[in-house]
């Protein structure tokens, strides 16, 4: 029954993604802008004829619905189109980069889970003291933070001052692992690598930090907020009469009603880190899908910017999906 | 290694608190005990492994790292139009003609030249040359290269985007092995000036690949051959040993000194600023001139500086009042002390421009000066104008010279126009300013060759693709389009010299000032100077 349901989400899904390819289409070429223009650049002569050949290459130069035909008809067929700068396919474009966006936002999410849900059981359960007092003021800070100021000082203390840490990148030069899921991590772990573990790792830990701090900021908050609340219920108060230790009470009868709450927000941010993080990629010289999606939209790269708001909104919808199944797991009263 | 002794002489005073009551009792304290020494031991472990990692393994061996400010946007020579990915490039693959870090015009694959007919052009190929694969270096390769760049959709049924940059390139024919000739469709003075920017590929090893298997592994005939690279992460090149050694006129000649250069993208100024005090890259480009104190400050970096090829001005438009007097326009520009802007905003890291054209550019006038810094005069300019009381203007630009811009719209409050500036984003300011829809617009336009043709004739021919100014004078049109295809050296200075002070008097643009080219390199790194191109040629450069 479950399954049937998934199933029909994700058959939901479908008209939503069109909806999508539709709007961002007509968004794109309403924009002002025009993506030849801005390619040949402002220098040098360039002549009319050669803009004229460029138009009629990128099929610029024919109406709007053709141009939307011809683009929705690759779409069923699977095909991105072809971007007008990198003049690569967008579906390898996005594919080649979105396992490094991935590994980022894995690496974020554990991270911000691992500091955010302690932090927050710990705030809740020993409410009102000093510790309580300083993380949910850390979880402020870490919420205020701009993550481009962040990641600099990061960058500037740990690589530039101590020399612990590298500066940028994925992974040091000639460590990069066989390629079977593409995320250096899980590929150096598979083909039993550890020094090209150790390497991503490190890479990975800075940017890492710098997400994963405004979400464990977030979910120690929230967390923190839907424990009191579920502590205070009556059937907690029932465990704790029947003897229970404290730490199985709140482990056991507390935390999975209080994750609720959490779950949502982890789901919206999922979706958030997976469509990439222009600014911590940029800061990091992380290859990943939100620097790609940011310099197409400067530079009206119609297909890439298209391509790269379709993969987004489905993220979106698949995060919403799993989310959803997580609720009727933590609670069966709740169904999809 | 201080770390890793101070880790384990404090390892046992690490706490980790609980938030849970643990287990009482002996046997509590000693399962809580167990557990912190295991965790410990783990931390200590691991900590010992990730700290023995050398963060860039690469010293030992002779390898340079760039740190370059944008992705790579394709390895094919003929098929993108981006500095960054020229500069990448070139260290892979050499041309017909180079430059020289001044500008000059060299040889480089092509020996010789001659000029035949106006319309002719001939090189002699050097004999020897070897491209990465062992293939020799023939006319035939040359051909190919040019064909595929100048023939309609010759690169799977599209054309390549550098044929703009050879427009006139009609037809190439091969005379012998060694010898090729040009065929334009009418004179072209700046051809050796342009052909630096088209780099030879191997016919035979192109066409057993193809285009996918070409991008996948490129071989050219550069001082460096590629290795491995991800064009949006980092591109890896190692020396290719039996390099014909480049062009003779630059010293040295010869095989790289360097065994390996990685150009590793970081688009962000500040990281890669990071990155060289760090000894984690070797030279870096785009080093903004506010930063440059700091890095001189750093006793294991050099900051270098070559006079850049772009020019900065504010276009006003000729079609709108009040700039359709040309007393305003003269105005405009006794009211800026563009040497001030230039002194304090730049921190004095560009050159003032008296006209239109670079001062390190071709038929420079050099009688030209700069207009005065007088904002009586350009009171008493407005007042005849008409606009004693001055005028509302919205300086309109982008964010990179919000500085420059604010600085001048005090300047131009001082003599009564209430100035203000608004920031665009480039995509949506660019086709308002061409269909005149803005009043002045401050932006720059790139001039690599260093001939005015391709500054002035895109600039101020009329309706051509950069006039924002609006710019249009039927004498000017004129003498561009004979500049544009004047061989004779002296007839194109008498002619271009006519032409900057047309532009001069006439004002379109208040004149501003060329950039220079800031970069920095680390202490160990010799034998390298930045290109007023912004090239980063490695050929030569090694490391102490």
């Amino acid at each position: 029954m479950r399954f049937v349901k998934i199933i029909e989400r994700i058959l939901a899904a479908i008209p939503v993604m069109l909806g999508v390819a539709v709007m961002v289409f007509a968004f794109m070429r309403l924009t002002p802008g025009d993506p030849v223009d801005l390619m040949m650049g402002e220098a040098g002569v360039v002549s009319k004829a050669e803009i004229q050949t460029i138009r009629e290459q990128f099929k610029l130069d024919q109406p709007l619905p053709t141009q939307l035909f011809h683009y929705l008809s690759g779409l069923v067929r699977g095909d991105l189109g072809t971007s007008f700068k990198k003049k690569e396919p967008v579906g390898k474009l996005i594919f080649d980069r979105f396992p490094a966006t991935m590994e980022l936002a894995l690496g974020s999410l554990l991270l911000g889970l691992a500091m955010g849900i302690p932090i927050g059981i710990w705030s809740a359960v020993k409410q009102s003291s000093a510790l309580d007092r300083i993380s949910m003021l850390g979880a402020f800070f870490g919420i205020s933070m701009p993550p481009f100021w962040l990641g600099l000082i990061l960058i500037i203390f740990f690589s530039a001052t101590l020399g612990w840490l590298p500066v940028s990148g994925r992974i040091t030069y000639g460590l990069a692992p066989t390629s079977i899921t593409g995320m250096y991590m899980v590929d150096s772990l598979l083909t039993g690598r550890m020094d090209s573990f150790l390497s991503s790792l490190e890479h990975l830990l800075l940017p890492s930090v710098t997400l994963g701090l405004a979400l464990a900021s977030i979910i120690a908050r929230i967390m923190r907020s839907s424990m009191l609340e579920v502590m205070r219920q009556d059937y907690v108060t029932l465990a704790r009469a029947k003897g229970n230790r404290e730490f199985i009470v709140v482990h056991k009868h507390a935390l999975r009603n209080a994750l609720i709450p959490t779950v949502t927000v982890v789901g919206i941010q999922i979706g958030v880190l997976l469509g990439g993080n222009m600014i911590v990629e940029s800061v990091f010289g992380w290859p990943g899908i939100g620097r790609l999606a940011v310099d197409a939209i400067f530079a009206r790269d119609y297909p890439l910017v298209q391509g790269v708001v379709i993969i987004y909104s489905l993220t979106y919808v698949m995060a919403n999906l799993a989310v959803d199944i997580l609720y009727t797991f933590l609670n069966p009263k709740i169904t999809l | 290694m201080g770390f890793m002794r101070c880790l384990r002489s404090n390892i046992h005073t690490l706490k980790f608190p609980s938030p849970f009551p643990l287990p009482t009792g002996e046997r509590g304290r000693v399962r809580g005990f167990e557990r912190r020494m295991k965790m410990k031991r783990w931390i200590l472990i691991l900590a010992a492994l990730f700290f023995s990692i050398p963060s860039m393994a690469f010293s030992q061996d002779k390898t340079l790292v760039v740190g370059i400010m944008s992705t790579v946007l394709s390895l094919d020579p003929a098929n993108h139009r981006d500095r960054v990915t020229e500069t990448v490039i070139r260290n892979m693959f050499d041309g017909l003609v180079t430059r020289t870090p001044d500008g000059r015009i060299v040889s480089e694959i092509a020996e010789s030249w001659k000029n035949p007919s106006p319309t002719v052009w001939e090189f002699k190929i050097r004999k020897g040359i070897t491209f990465h694969n062992g293939d020799p270096l023939t006319a035939d390769d040359v051909k190919f290269t040019f064909d595929r760049i100048i023939t309609e959709n010759a690169i799977d049924g599209k054309t390549a985007m550098r044929k703009g940059l050879i427009d006139p390139l009609q037809k190439v024919d091969k005379i012998d092995d060694y010898t090729i000739q040009f065929n334009l469709n009418s004179p072209w003075p700046i051809l050796l000036a342009m052909l630096p920017h088209q780099q030879i590929i191997p016919k035979k090893y192109f066409e057993s690949v193809g285009t996918k298997g070409f991008l996948a592994k490129p071989i050219g005939a550069g001082p460096f051959r590629f290795v491995e690279g991800r064009l949006d992460e980092r591109i890896v090149m190692e020396r290719y040993d039996k390099y014909y050694g480049g062009s003779p006129e630059i010293k040295p000649v010869g095989p790289p000194p360097l065994k390996r250069v990685i150009f590793e993208v970081i688009p962000e100024t500040a990281t890669r600023i990071a990155a060289l005090q760090a000894g984690k890259v070797h030279i870096i480009q785009n080093v903004p001139s506010h930063m440059v104190e700091t890095l001189k400050r750093d006793s294991n970096v050099v900051v270098k500086t070559a006079l850049g090829t772009r020019v900065h001005m504010f276009e006003m438009n000729v079609n709108q009042a009040p700039f359709n007097d040309v007393r305003v326009r003269m105005a405009m520009n006794h009211a800026v002390n563009m040497d001030i802007i230039v002194e304090k905003i730049l921190g004095g890291f560009a050159k003032r421009m008296a006209g239109a054209i670079l001062p390190h550019g071709l038929y420079f006038n050099e009688a030209l000066k700069p207009y005065k810094h007088d904002p009586a005069l350009a009171k008493k300019l407005l007042a005849e104008a008409g606009h004693s009381k001055g005028f509302p203007l919205v300086i309109d630009t982008i964010d990179t010279y919000k500085e420059v811009c604010e600085a001048t719209a005090q300047q131009f409050r001082a003599v009564g126009i209430e100035a203000s500036v608004r920031i665009w984003d480039w995509g949506v300011l660019r086709p308002l300013a061409l269909n005149g829809e803005r009043k002045i617009v401050f932006q720059s336009w790139g001039n690599s060759t260093l001939h005015p043709y391709d500054l002035l004739n895109p600039k101020l021919m009329s309706k051509d693709r950069g006039n924002y100014s609006q710019f249009s004078n039927p004498e000017l049109d004129d003498l561009l389009k004979k500049g544009g295809v004047e061989t004779n050296p002296d007839k194109a200075k008498e002619i271009y010299l006519r032409a900057q002070y047309l532009i001069y008097n006439e004002a379109p643009w208040v004149f501003g000032y060329v950039p220079m080219e800031i970069e920095a390199c680390s202490k160990n790194v010799e034998n390298w100077v930045p290109s007023s191109d912004s090239r980063i040629n490695l050929h030569r450069v090694s490391l102490k």
